[in-house]
């Protein structure tokens, strides 16, 4: 029997899930636990597909800054998931290929080995970061013309941003750069903008997600847009009234048009610089205070770090994927600000995928399809079983084997990695010691929780 | 100068440099770039720091006799591993399900702040600051600022956007 291959990309808000050989598109789940106040239910993953009242709705994210921390609430989610609701995959009889973010810590990936192999016992699986999987992708093909060797990878999306420069299919790691903005802190900051000026939206984040997906943009010329909407703050070309929805009856608001049916009792919230000012943030952090360079600088920083000779490859291929790559406008500003930044010789050219939030599932997929994925890339159950999560630490080419393979023999790393607290050999460990453990940790937890 | 006239003088401008003190804003402006993280609003006075915001359910007392959301949920999963048959989890996952650990928790215990400096990590990746000087926007309508707030150093535009300011956000972001 042919092993089914599971594909989960698993992001902040959202899973892209499938399987191989028949889920081309994949099943985009919310990776939270919901509960709506108007329904006096609790909604897990897939299951908010059912979900009828959308106001003030509780989120429980299993990611928080973009690292798994929340393991109830994530495997609560892959249940729904795995179950006959959404995949029904007999977990046993499978491989699995699953995101996680970059630089994720050694801690939290010990975790993912553990709730594999021990809860879901699968066959066998891979864990990579989204960026390296989108070179097996079509993002950066061109048809007639080789694959590029040097691709520049820009991942903005629900919980931060990623630039991500890698070259035969292996990440640069030493050039990776991050910035402290996602979708979650957009939505944040316009729910807070918006809450001030007008109308109190801070328990709406289903709404106000909503709001910035269909009426922010990225403004090409932000000082002149300020002026269009400093001059005249009531009609402008570029304010946007936006009908909220009567949740008593239907679930989604809309842009009012000139034809729109717009009764008295609905009520309206004007969307003026906001629509600009809040993905701005993503080109400005430091107008909210983040001590970081925006998009393009940190683009321009991290090219900067590779190899001299190379540096014109990554210019001319850099591709966009993420949620928060949709916003309209994002190509062009950032085309025009990198290219002030590019040195005179090189071309810069932006690749933007049919859908940046699916891009990195696609291209899970493709690898995925490879017949070689299971003998090439993934760690199976038994190697775990053997040598626990030193099996997926010496496969899953991340972080930290990029430097240690080349640099310092396994024998050294070890013992520093021993020195966490949680590290512990999967195969039993000799009773004392595992005892003694357990009756430790009993005794912190109420520490713990005060802390918390 | 009378010494009334003088010691007045010397208050005022102690009040001044004291609610500029650049750490007070950074402070201010970290408080407010970790609500801007938060999954859900919570009133600022109910706000302990760095507490979580869902800690109502489960009962966090309990300790290993508490439940899972998946301990009280039937799903019905092909195959025989312990998520599909309810069994019993090995020690390893119990402990991940049932003590959950913020970031910063996680990333302190992760020990890579012991790594060399020259290997890349999460501390290391950050983005570089910026070049650029900052830009003054108005704190209330989002207009480019003129004037700062000599209590609390935001920025606003113009008479009408002050006396806004005054009256909603100054006292309350100050700290």
């Amino acid at each position: 029997m042919k092993r089914n291959i599971v594909v989960l990309d698993n992001g902040g808000s959202t899973i892209k899930a499938g399987l191989v050989n028949s889920d081309r598109e994949p099943r985009i789940i919310p990776n939270a636990v919901i509960r709506s106040k108007g329904d006096k239910a609790t909604y897990i993953g897939h299951e908010f597909a059912l979900c009828k009242d959308y106001a003030s709705l509780h989120y429980r994210l299993p990611i928080e800054k973009g690292y798994v921390v929340d393991w109830d609430a994530e495997k609560a989610v892959w249940d729904g998931i795995f179950s006959d609701q959404v995949l029904n995959v007999d977990t046993t009889e499978s491989s699995l290929l699953i995101t996680e973010p970059y630089f994720n810590l050694p801690n939290i990936q010990d975790v993912y080995d553990q709730l594999i192999f021990e809860e879901y016992e699968y066959h066998s699986y891979f864990r990579c970061t989204a960026a390296s999987l989108v070179p097996s992708g079509t993002l950066f093909s061109h048809p007639g013309l080789p694959p590029p060797e040097c691709v520049m990878v820009v991942d903005c999306g629900f919980s931060f941003t990623h630039v991500v420069p890698i070259m035969n299919g292996e990440v640069i790691w030493s050039a990776v750069k991050r910035l402290d903005v996602g979708g979650k802190l957009l939505t944040n900051h316009l729910k807070e903008l918006v809450s001030f000026r007008q109308w109190n939206m801070m328990d709406e984040t289903y709404i106000m997600t909503h709001i910035k997906e269909s009426c922010c943009f990225i403004s090409s010329d932000y000082k002149q847009d300020l002026e269009i909407c400093h001059a005249n703050p009531k009609h402008n070309s570029i304010i946007r009234q936006y009908v909220l929805p009567d949740l008593t009856k239907s679930n989604h608001g809309f842009i009012r048009q000139a034809d729109s049916i717009v009764k008295e009792s609905d009520q309206i919230l004007v969307m003026n610089n906001e629509s600009f000012t809040v993905p701005e943030v993503i080109f400005r952090p430091d107008d909210i205070g983040i001590q970081q360079a925006g998009l393009a600088e940190t683009i321009a920083h991290s090219i900067s770090l590779l190899p001299d000779d190379l540096q014109g490859m990554f210019w001319s291929n850099i591709g966009l994927i993420g949620g928060s790559t949709k916003f309209p406008g994002f190509r062009r500003r950032l085309l025009t600000e990198l290219q002030s930044l590019v040195p005179m010789e090189w071309d810069i050219s932006i690749c933007e995928a049919d859908d940046p939030v699916t891009e990195a599932y696609k291209s899970a997929y493709q690898l995925a399809s490879r017949p070689d994925f299971a003998t090439r890339y993934c760690v199976t159950r038994e190697e775990y079983a053997e040598s626990g999560s030193s099996a997926s630490r010496r496969k899953f080419r991340d972080w930290s084997s990029a430097e240690s393979a080349e640099k310092k023999n396994p024998q050294t790393k070890e013992p520093l990695k021993q020195k966490g607290k949680l590290r512990e050999d999967d195969r039993p460990p000799p009773a004392s010691s595992k005892l003694s453990r357990s009756r430790s940790r009993a005794g912190t937890a109420s520490a713990s929780t005060r802390r918390r | 100068m009378p010494p009334k006239r003088r010691e007045q003088l010397a208050r005022k401008a102690a009040v001044g440099s004291q609610v500029l003190d650049p750490e007070i804003i950074a402070k201010r402006t970290k408080r407010h770039l970790d609500e801007l993280e938060r999954s859900n609003y919570s009133e600022p006075t109910t706000l302990v720091s760095g507490q979580d915001e869902d800690d109502e359910e489960g009962g966090y007392s309990k300790g290993r006799a508490r439940q899972t959301i998946s301990d009280k949920r039937k799903v019905t999963i092909p195959g025989k591993s312990p998520a599909a048959r309810s069994r019993k989890s090995t020690m390893n996952v119990r402990t991940a399900l049932l003590y959950r650990k913020n970031f910063a928790a996680l990333l302190d215990e992760s020990n890579i702040a012991t790594l060399p400096a020259d290997e890349p990590t999460y501390l290391t990746a950050g983005a570089p600051p910026p070049t650029y000087p900052a830009r003054l926007l108005c704190t209330v309508c989002g207009y480019f600022g003129s004037y700062k707030c000599r209590r609390c150093a935001m920025a606003y535009c113009n008479l009408n956007c002050e006396s806004v300011h005054n009256e909603t956000r100054c006292e309350r972001r100050v700290l």
